[in-house]
Parts: structure tokens; C-alpha cells; sequence
């Protein structure tokens, strides 16, 4: 059984072909970043018209990399939500046109639960009762898979139960942020990750809101602004700060509020594993202390490698295979939902 | 012969299926803001009234714009893939040649018009010619003014057909030119279209792309954005 997926929701446009739900075929991404830097961050029609140049050659590409045709696909899955509306148009748009071409099944897919079970493709079936953290430049939640998740019940819209959610900021908005703010490149993850690895995280107390509030609800602006007002204050008093120590102290008051908040809701509910998912599941703090955590609270942990936790085309297929093997199908007039929530 | 049109340049979305007599099965929506929902089962829809599969197909073609940028790239997205898949000849066309081709009997010059939103409109100008028009200047993006300023110093009788023409209207009525409101359609493109097919004059699917005559305006409103956030810390 094979599912091509296609991720056009942000900034990449990706393909990904997997093959009896864990097998990954191919994984294709031709990546906006350089288009979307000069502007500091993701302008949405610089990204809707990029999406439409770069759809058709990278399906050829995952094509030829799984060495198949699109005939033989069993669906056809795609990314409907959350995103940008123009650019979540162009791949849902193609993905009906495959599926015409071919009279295949068309799938709608949740980005956002798609990045938790492309988990599978690495790990296999994943075991609840889990948590999982989906942390990324559009998102900051922690939710909980109770049922087991065989081929039959993986499509059930109810299996995901939001436990938590950043109240303002997501992650990687505040690390995009704060990035631009010290002068560093765009996306600020990976950079503030770098520069983080030379500064000392205790260096600076930046504040960690919300975090003895009972709750998984968690807020980020707040931080983000302690940041910059530590920053003005130097500037003020004519200090040159250390970027490093500031990057490290800001990542880290990120992480712990990740950390404390996933792992009280894992415990509180009874939750067996936590599942790392998204683009700020790449940051390397944030998988070292997850790491530590969860080996000192007796919690699994199941980390996706680092390509599998940006947004690519893998995670719609694999969970696009998901849905068809529960039998849930969109139709043609499947619509784009930008506001789509991880749980229902 | 078998051609699929997808036209999606302005609120009001088309698809047709075209065969050697003619149209055999056609389906509009005038409701903006739809495309995405429309196209497809459209497509669908037209092929099962015609009672062929996807298979039968032997060309798409597909309105280029210009016209209002996320319906350009449904209908493109979509042409383009069912192209891609079924391994058939694409053939992109303007929206303003389909208008003007829509009154390719009348003998004055025509200029095609469609509503660029923001208070200004697309146009061309164009001639009849054996067997159709022929367009007689570049694309332009521009306001009525313009648009009646230019068609004046022709010093010649026009027809201006399109669609956001009310925006236009009181400009064109002051320099005395008639107006006829209409939108590109899919059977008209798919018709336009045939002697291309015929001729093989095709291009393949990735070739095709939306006619912006705009760039994509991000600068100002980035860097309007990284002020008011502080942008660099100095």
C-alpha cells in the first residue's frame, strides 16, 4: 500500500511516498528558506508562489526516488491545515488534480498530528497512552494519545486530546523573535541553537511564566520581552552584552517551560511515553533535556531524527496511510482549514 | 480530441470538456472565494456528464491570469497536475485574450479588462483578425483613468469587455465608450485553445505559471514589521 503525501502548508514544499504505513519510499523537500530570509520571516504570497513552481518537480523527484509511478499510489494525502490559506491551496489543489488524473482516493491531513505520527516511520506503531509535544514555529502544544493506535482506529479524529497550549507566543515564534532582535540570520532556531552552545544558560534568569500555574497552558511573550528589555537595559548603560549567554539563558528558559510542562502533564495523566514533534523538536537543548528527564522520571521518549521533525512530505504520507487504512477519505471538495485544530 | 479548460482568474470560476464539434460539458460558479472547492468536483462532474474517464483527455489548458492570484493557482495547481499525471500537452492562456476572443466579431478595437482589486484593473487592447483578434499591446496593470486615458489617444472607436468594470465605468463614460461586462470563461479558453493543440504548439505542465504583472509587495510590509518589532538591536 502506497500513500504520497504533499506538505505545502508554510514554507516547504514537500513530497514524501510510504509504503505500508512505516516504510518511508521517499522524502523530498525544496526548502523557501533562502527566499523568505531577507524578510525576517515567512511572507505568505512569496510562499504560495514558490509552492507553485516547485510542487510538480519535487513529486517527480520523490517519484523517481521511490522508484515508482503515480499510478501505482493506493491515495493520494495532503496537508489541509493548519497553515497559510494560499499556500495550503496550491498542494490541495494538485493533490485533486493526481487524484483525478488516476481516480484515487484524496486524504486530508492535520499537519499537526501528522508531525506526531511520522514518529511511526522511525519507531513503528506508536504505544499509548503518550504524550506529545508539537513544538513549532506555528505551534506550542502538548497533547495526549490514549488509544492503541492499530491500523483500524489510527484515522479516529478522537484519539488526540489537547491537554495544553502556549496562550501567545509558539516556540519557534519566540526563537524567530529574539533571533532577528540580536542580529542573527533567519529561522532563528537553528541559529539561537548555535550561538547558544558557546553562552552559559545560567548566565541570565529570564523569567519562565506560567510554570508553577497548575495546567499545561503555558505563555512565551512575556519572556520574549524580558529578552529584549535586558538587552535595551545594557545598551543603556553602555554594556556589550554576551550574545551567547543571552541565546543560552533564553533557550533554556524556553526548554524548561517544554520540559516541567509535558512532563507534569505526562505524570498527571498517566501517560507512559512523551513523543517529541516539530520543527523545534530539532533544537538540541530541547532533546538533551527531554532525554535527561524522561530517563530520571522512568518516561519513554521517542525523538523523530531531525529531518522528520521540520516540516516535510514523509509526515503527511505517513499519516495520510493512516487514514486510509481507517477508511476515512476526503472527496473532491475537500477545503483548506488555516486554523485547523490538532485536536478536535 | 478532447480538451479540458480550467479558467479561475476572476470571482467567477469555469471548467469545460471540448471536443472537435465543440463543447460537451461545461459547469461555471459565481460565487469568489470558492475556487478550491469548485475546480475539481467540477472537473469531475464534467467528465462523468460526458461519460468519459480521465483517461479520454488529450490536453488541458488553463487560464494564466492576470486575475486574483489564489484562484490562479487553483486552477493551475489543478490543470497542472492532472496534466502531469496523465503525461498530456498543456496549453496556458491569458484571461484577456479569452474576452477579447469572446467579441472577435465586433470591428472596433477591444480592449479586455480584468479587476486587479486595490482600485486598479488589468487590460490589453486587441484587433480582430481572420480567425480571431490579435493583441495589439503588452499586459498592463493600471487605474480606469489610465486605462480611459489610453483608450482616448487611440482616437478610435472601442469596446471595452471585462469584468470589475464598474470601478471603471464612470471614466469610460466620460471619454464615451460602451462597456460590456463579461468574464473569461472555460469553454471559450478551451475553443481558443484547440488550433494550439491541433498545431502542437504545447508546453509541458511545470512550464505553466500565473501572469502577476505585480511583485509579491512583501519589502514594504517587512520592513514596516521589523520597525515596529524593534528590528536590529542597535
Amino acid at each position: 500500500m502506497l500513500v504520497l503525501g504533499i506538505e505545502t502548508s508554510c514554507d516547504e514544499t514537500a513530497v514524501g511516498i510510504v509504503e505500508d504505513r512505516f516504510t518511508l519510499r521517499a522524502n523530498v523537500i525544496a526548502s523557501q528558506v533562502e527566499l523568505h530570509a531577507p524578510y525576517g520571516g515567512v511572507v505568505p504570497e512569496v510562499a504560495a508562489r514558490a509552492h507553485l513552481e516547485a510542487l510538480l518537480p519535487t513529486i517527480d523527484h520523490a517519484l523517481v526516488e521511490a522508484g515508482c509511478g503515480l499510478s501505482d499510489m493506493d491515495a493520494i494525502a495532503v496537508t489541509s491545515g493548519p497553515g497559510l490559506i494560499g499556500a495550503l491551496l496550491v498542494g490541495v489543489s494538485a493533490a485533486k488534480g493526481l487524484a483525478l488524473a488516476h481516480d484515487k482516493p484524496l486524504i486530508g491531513v492535520n499537519h499537526l498530528r501528522a508531525h506526531v505520527e511520522v514518529a511511526q516511520l522511525e519507531f513503528g506503531e506508536l504505544q499509548p497512552p503518550l504524550a506529545a509535544l508539537v513544538v513549532s514555529g506555528g505551534h506550542t502544544s502538548i497533547v495526549a494519545l490514549e488509544k492503541v493506535g492499530s491500523g483500524g482506529e489510527s484515522g479516529d479524529d478522537g484519539r488526540f486530546r489537547q491537554l495544553g497550549a502556549t496562550i501567545d507566543d509558539a516556540a519557534g515564534e519566540a526563537f524567530d523573535k529574539i533571533a532577528r532582535f540580536i542580529g542573527l540570520g533567519y529561522p532563528g532556531g537553528p541559529e539561537i541553537d548555535r550561538l547558544a552552545r558557546q553562552g552559559d544558560p545560567k548566565a541570565i534568569d529570564f523569567p519562565r511564566a506560567m510554570l508553577h500555574e497548575p495546567g499545561y497552558d503555558m505563555s512565551l511573550s512575556g519572556l520574549k520581552t524580558a529578552v529584549i528589555r535586558y538587552l535595551r537595559r545594557l545598551e543603556a548603560a553602555g554594556t556589550e552584552p554576551d550574545l551567547a549567554d543571552v541565546a543560552a539563558s533564553f533557550q533554556e528558559a524556553i526548554v524548561d517551560v517544554q520540559v516541567v510542562k509535558t512532563l507534569r502533564a505526562a505524570r498527571d495523566e498517566g501517560l507512559e511515553r512523551v513523543v517529541l514533534a516539530g520543527g523545534v523538536a530539532a533544537n538540541t537543548r530541547l532533546r538533551a533535556r527531554f532525554a535527561e528527564a524522561c530517563e530520571r522520571e522512568g518516561l519513554g521518549l521517542v525523538v523523530p531524527s531531525i529531518p522528520l521533525c521540520t516540516d516535510n512530505g514523509a509526515m503527511v504520507a505517513a499519516s495520510g496511510a493512516n487514514l486510509l487504512a481507517a477508511g476515512t477519505l476526503a472527496d473532491l471538495e475537500l477545503g483548506v482549514d488555516p486554523n485547523l485544530p490538532l485536536a478536535g | 480530441m478532447l480538451i479540458l479548460g480550467i479558467e479561475t482568474s476572476t470571482g467567477q470560476s469555469s471548467v469545460a470538456l471540448v471536443g472537435t464539434d465543440g463543447v460537451v460539458a461545461s459547469a461555471s460558479l459565481g460565487v469568489a472565494r470558492r475556487h478550491g472547492e469548485f475546480v475539481a468536483p467540477a472537473v469531475q462532474f464534467c467528465l462523468r456528464q460526458a461519460g468519459v474517464g480521465a483517461d479520454r483527455v488529450t490536453g488541458v489548458t488553463v487560464g494564466l491570469g492576470p486575475g486574483l492570484y489564489t484562484g490562479l493557482r487553483v486552477g493551475i495547481a489543478t490543470a497542472q497536475a492532472f496534466a502531469a499525471a496523465r503525461d498530456l500537452p498543456v496549453v496556458g492562456m491569458s484571461g484577456l485574450d479569452v474576452l477579447a476572443f469572446q467579441v472577435r466579431h465586433v470591428r472596433r478595437l477591444i480592449a479586455a479588462v480584468i479587476d486587479a482589486r486595490r482600485g486598479e484593473l488589468f487590460w490589453a487592447l486587441y484587433r480582430a483578425v481572420p480567425g480571431g483578434v490579435q493583441r495589439q499591446t503588452d499586459l498592463r496593470v493600471g487605474t480606469a483613468e489610465q486605462l480611459a486615458a489610453e483608450l482616448e489617444a487611440t482616437g478610435e472607436e472601442c469596446l471595452v469587455i471585462g469584468d470589475g468594470l464598474s470601478r471603471a465605468t464612470h471614466e469610460l463614460d466620460r471619454v464615451g465608450i460602451e462597456t460590456f461586462a463579461a468574464v473569461p470563461d472555460a469553454a471559450h479558453l478551451a475553443e481558443l485553445a484547440r488550433p494550439r493543440f491541433e498545431r502542437e504548439e504545447t508546453q509541458r505542465p511545470a512550464d505553466l505559471l500565473p501572469i502577476y504583472l505585480r511583485h509579491a509587495d512583501a519589502k514594504i510590509g517587512w520592513e514596516a514589521r521589523g520597525r515596529m518589532q524593534g528590528g536590529a538591536a542597535t
